[in-house]
């Protein structure tokens, strides 16, 4: 053997083993790249999501939610709800503001959509049912329902209780 | 004198790049598992909905079935039409009533995911029952739960 150096063979038995292994990392990136883009979404999006929902949430409970109404206004969505305290849900495509508090979306891709899906629903014995999501859309589209803004409220109706049966955006 | 690497190095250096790049490959994978777990359990806006479903229910005779490990309910179980649409309305495909702490139980009764999600809960509060809903959200399953007292 040849000790001066690599001879042909070595050289080509090397690149063929470096091929194989670079060819299993490219497989190993393009997986990543596939779950990264699944969930798309900024983990800061995701713990400001999970707070904003918390809050708002929270207020409905001690608070007592009685009621809510939705106006868009241009480029922004507000819903108001009637409470012991009354506070208002701004949302725009970029932001959304909660009781003089910013959530902003940090992920480039992502939107709110101003149309908000809304739906309220008696129940027996004078309960009702109301949800409304605020969607968000990744480069435009709603790709997953698992970075939406579901708020959810079942409570006793009262003489006070004033919802909106149904709203088109 | 040797001037450049003899192939039984190169091989062995082959070796050692592939075996780092595959223990890499094993850390990554477990820490996209999971943040995948921490997307598909317990999300904040599942559990506000589990809350008002155990409010609802346990108006509706819902301590009657705490008497098993583990209930399945399902609508038919109440007497309250509106049971259907707010399941459908939660996108709850299932819902459990657990005993609260429960490890030892037939697995095979269950889906798998499920199982997952009753060993991953951390029982540290004190409730006799919880309640577990499985939600079913674009074609994957999402888990989360509520304490109940009997």
């Amino acid at each position: 053997m040849n000790k001066n150096g690599f001879t042909i063979l070595e050289l080509l038995i090397s690149i063929a083993l470096i091929s194989v292994v670079l060819l299993l990392l490219l497989r190993v990136m393009m997986q990543l790249e596939v779950i990264n883009h699944d969930t798309s979404y900024a983990s800061d999006d995701e713990i400001a999501r999970t707070e904003l929902i918390q809050n708002i949430e929270t207020d409905f409970l001690d608070l007592h939610l009685n009621g809510l109404t939705i106006n868009r206004n241009g480029e922004e969505t507000v819903i108001t709800f009637m409470m012991d305290e009354e506070k208002e849900l701004v949302v725009s495509s970029k932001e959304v503001i909660y009781d003089n508090e910013v959530y902003p979306l940090k992920s480039t891709n992502a939107s709110y959509d101003l149309c908000l899906e809304y739906k309220y629903q008696n129940l027996e014995n004078d309960y009702y049912l109301v949800m409304f999501t605020i969607p968000v859309l990744i480069d435009g589209v709603n790709t997953t329902s698992n970075d939406d803004l579901t708020f959810t409220y079942l409570g006793l109706k009262n003489e006070f209780t004033s919802y909106p049966v149904s709203y088109a955006c | 004198m040797k001037k450049g690497f003899a192939l039984l190095e190169t091989i062995i250096v082959i070796t050692f790049v592939t075996v780092s790049l595959l223990l890499l490959y094993g850390t990554f994978t477990s820490m996209i598992d999971n943040s995948r777990k921490n997307l598909l359990y317990d999300d904040a806006a599942n559990v506000y909905k589990m809350y008002f479903l155990k409010e609802y229910l346990e108006l509706n005779q819902l301590d009657q079935y705490m008497n098993r490990n583990i209930v399945s309910l399902s609508c038919d179980d109440f007497q309250f039409a509106s049971c259907s649409s707010i399941m459908d309305d939660f996108q709850i495909d299932h819902l459990y009533l657990v005993k609260y702490g429960l490890k030892d139980y037939d697995e095979s009764t269950y889906s798998s995911s499920f199982n997952r999600y009753i060993t991953s809960l951390s029982n540290k509060e004190g409730y006799d029952y919880i309640l577990v809903g499985e939600f079913l959200v674009d074609g994957e399953y999402q888990y989360a739960s509520i304490g109940v007292m009997h």
